[in-house]
């Protein structure tokens, strides 16, 4: 007997070899099976086999214990897809959210389902807008709740790149639907974005670029950093060389494949520090750390002692979400090392220097 | 455990990490399923006696690391090195790449502690090289599939890590002109450290993964490679390559470097999971023969493939005779297609065992196998087996419906 919840094609991929078991946050942190790529499969495949009934205790906390971080893609021989598996499957498990789930998430994804709303959003904090000299460039995305939390993000990115155009009625492209249970919802959202904004999309937000790529096809989607490389022009180093680290986005990288560029980018401005991290999920993992608070600060806490060991002076994030959990952890140790996204160190050098 | 387990004959399936290549770790009587991964302490790696005593769960890449951190070697490298452990190499007496060289994982089983089925403690062997008080229980235990008993600690030896290493790719028109190739670089005096190859079908799924610039127009391809001294590396590397261009090589290309060596070789570790790109079903097998007949056997296993009308890609240890044919199907449900993978791969058995060989090399008899067994053995060999096993294990609740049962 099948349910029809998984796609049949994703799901038959997984051989179940366990090249993805040492790639798991998860798994390494616990050493169980089903908090595995591999073991969740296997819930997966109990699920929509019916030998494991829906409000499982083991399969609603699976769901949820994953970060959803996609690690184990780049590793896997087959080419599982099981980022897409994941949204399949919250799909259908996260329809009976229990209870805080419901009070975290609900008025979370309300607030990004309208454009309208996050326009009101976009007024209290002064983001990106589309000057006079706004040219006929790429659409410059200025995300649901980055454009409220990081409004500067998208400033820098616009002074690193004036050619790109801003649409000040965006809404959502979705990705946080997509990833908390409603697929549909979130894929809607994104194809909305893509016939607004017409042509390329440029994104700050590694996990956006992913969702979009997904939805409206590699071509019609670049993440900053990629934008900046493909354009050419590195900004040089200006004074004194500080010593940075990156923080990768796990949607940018496991997803899209991008990883050199924010690299190459961060090397031409101050000293690049690759930490054995760097690709680990931060623990931010989009809505994670909100719903999973103390596992989310276990895999940070982790992350944040190897950066104060490294002894760099900033760490660099190309996502709102990881920026956002760096920026909290780095506080509340009083550390001495700062956060900062990619688009603002850019711009600061280029302040300095003058000219890309 | 076992003793209560055994006193109410409850099942028990030891495991490591579950790559389950011959369904070995299959509960299919249900039970009790001893997951040792997270006994992963490695205890002492003795730099005096050249060995390490770890517990069952260290995996074979973490083991080999710490072994490089002191300039030595752990030899035995299945595909599945990242995740596989030490308790299921033994128990599985896994191969890997180095076979033919270095040999498998039971040339470097000096000692171990188990336990029993009645919960009794035994310990064979230790930090020795020579032992001979008494049977062989090491040899015993290393490939008995957990059906004998659970493996607690393992002391495996350890040698010291050559100096250079060199790695090259022969294409080839056909898998078969490469097996031709293998037994004209060994005829030649050369024993490599590396000499594996991947079909056609291999090389497209390979290289959709890891993208390492392999030639997807060839047949086949012939990685071969050598350690030890550099001048020795060079002058095997250069023999080697010239017996390829003798046996009609389309091309040879040495890697530029140890990293370039490193990802082809990963590359070749994915070719089995890799190719389940290709359909929804993955048969894999595991026959053998004498490295003198792999171009036979290799041809055999086409016509297997033609017969049926099956896809079979097919890659291995070619120094070793190591064949790992694979069948790909698109759809689980076709029930026909199935049943003629399953007379295909009867078909390639009987192959090996008519060339000399058997019916596997290195993945173990699981439930896969069980059948093909006595056919393999004879009566009276199967039936020692049985006698062995009840000695270890009389109420048979070891991983029961395996081996020996």
């Amino acid at each position: 007997m099948s349910r029809a919840i998984f796609t049949p094609e994703l799901l038959d991929r997984c051989i179940s070899c366990g090249f993805c078991l040492p790639a798991c946050p998860t798994y390494v942190r616990t050493g169980v099976e089903v908090s595995s790529p591999r073991g969740r499969i296997d819930l997966m495949r109990a699920l929509e086999a019916g030998e494991l009934p829906d409000g499982d205790a083991t399969v609603d906390e699976e769901s949820s214990f994953c970060l959803g971080c996609r690690a184990c893609e780049p590793v896997c021989p087959a080419g599982v897809q099981y980022g897409a598996l994941l949204e399949e499957w919250r799909d259908h498990t996260w329809q009976r959210r229990g209870r805080s789930r419901r009070l975290l998430l609900g008025p979370l994804l309300w607030g990004a389902n309208r454009a309208w709303r996050l326009r009101l959003l976009g007024l209290v904090r002064r983001h990106a807008r589309g000057g006079p000299r706004a040219g006929d460039g790429p659409q410059l995305l200025l995300g649901c709740y980055e454009r409220a939390l990081f409004p500067r993000v998208s400033r820098a990115a616009r002074k690193l790149a004036p050619a790109l155009r801003v649409d000040r009625g965006q809404g959502c492209c979705g990705a946080l639907h997509a990833h908390n249970g409603e697929l549909a919802r979130g894929r809607e959202l994104a194809e909305q974005l893509g016939q607004r904004l017409e042509g390329t999309i440029v994104t700050t937000a590694g996990g956006c670029a992913a969702h979009l790529s997904t939805v409206l096809g590699r071509a019609r989607v670049r993440e900053l950093s990629e934008y900046l490389a493909e354009q050419g022009g590195l900004p040089r180093a200006g004074g004194e060389r500080r010593r940075i680290a990156l923080q990768d986005s796990c949607h940018l990288r496991n997803g899209m494949g991008v990883f050199a560029e924010p690299r190459a980018l961060i090397a031409a401005v101050g000293e690049y520090v690759e930490l054995a991290s760097a690709a680990e999920c931060c623990g931010a993992a989009g809505t994670y750390s909100m719903l999973r608070p103390n596992d989310s600060a276990r895999i940070l806490d982790d992350k944040l002692d190897e950066l104060e060991a490294a002894g760099v002076d900033l760490v660099v994030a190309v996502n709102p979400g990881c920026l956002r959990q760096l920026q909290t952890g780095l506080r509340r140790r009083r550390s001495r090392v700062r956060a900062l996204h990619l688009a603002e160190l850019l711009a600061e050098s280029h302040e300095h220097k003058g000219s890309l | 455990m076992l003793a209560v387990a055994s006193e109410l004959g409850l099942p028990v399936i030891p495991r490591g990490a579950g790559s389950n290549l011959s369904a070995g770790t299959i509960a299919d009587r249900g039970g009790i399923m001893l997951t040792l991964t997270r006994m992963d302490r490695l205890l002492e790696i003795d730099l005096e006696n050249l060995v390490a005593v770890c517990q069952p769960g260290v995996t074979n890449a973490a083991l080999a690391a710490a072994a490089a951190g002191h300039g030595l070697l752990y030899p035995p490298d299945p595909g599945s090195r990242t995740t596989s452990t030490i308790g299921g190499n033994v128990a599985e007496n896994a191969g890997g790449l180095r076979g033919l060289k270095y040999g498998v994982t039971r040339d470097y089983l000096l000692g171990c502690e188990a336990v029993l089925a009645t919960g009794e403690v035994i310990r064979a062997g230790g930090k020795l090289v020579k032992e001979v008080a008494g049977y062989d229980l090491l040899r015993l235990l290393c490939g008995s599939e957990g059906t004998l008993a659970v493996l607690t600690e393992l002391t495996l030896r350890l040698v010291p890590a050559p100096e250079s290493s060199g790695l090259g790719l022969a294409y080839f028109p056909s898998l078969a002109a490469a097996g031709r190739a293998v037994s004209r670089v060994l005829r030649g005096g050369v024993l490599p450290a590396t000499l594996e190859f991947l079909d056609a079908v291999c090389i497209e799924t390979v290289e959709d993964f890891a993208a390492v610039g392999l030639r997807r127009d060839a047949g086949a391809v012939l990685i071969f490679g050598q350690d030890g001294g550099p001048e020795g590396v060079q002058r095997d590397v250069a023999r080697i390559a010239e017996a390829c261009e003798a046996e009609g090589a389309i091309e040879v290309n040495v890697a530029r470097d140890a990293a370039e060596g490193e990802r082809i070789l990963d590359a070749r570790r994915a070719a089995l999971p890799s190719l389940s790109r290709l359909g929804r079903v993955t048969l894999l097998e595991d026959a053998t023969v004498p490295r003198s007949e792999i171009a036979a056997m290799v041809e055999r296993i086409e016509a297997a493939g033609a017969r049926h009308g099956l896809r079979i890609g097919t890659f291995g240890h070619a120094g070793d005779g190591n064949l790992h044919p694979t069948i790909v199907l698109p759809d689980p449900d076709d029930a026909e297609a199935v049943e003629r993978a399953h007379r295909a791969f009867d078909e390639i058995f009987q192959a090996a065992i008519d060339l000399g060989g058997t019916i596997t090399g290195e993945h173990g008899v699981g439930l896969a196998k069980l059948s093909f067994l006595e056919r393999r053995h004879g009566a009276d060999h199967v039936a020692l087996l049985r006698r062995i096993k009840h000695a270890f294990d009389p109420q048979g609740i070891l991983n029961p419906g395996k081996l020996g049962s």
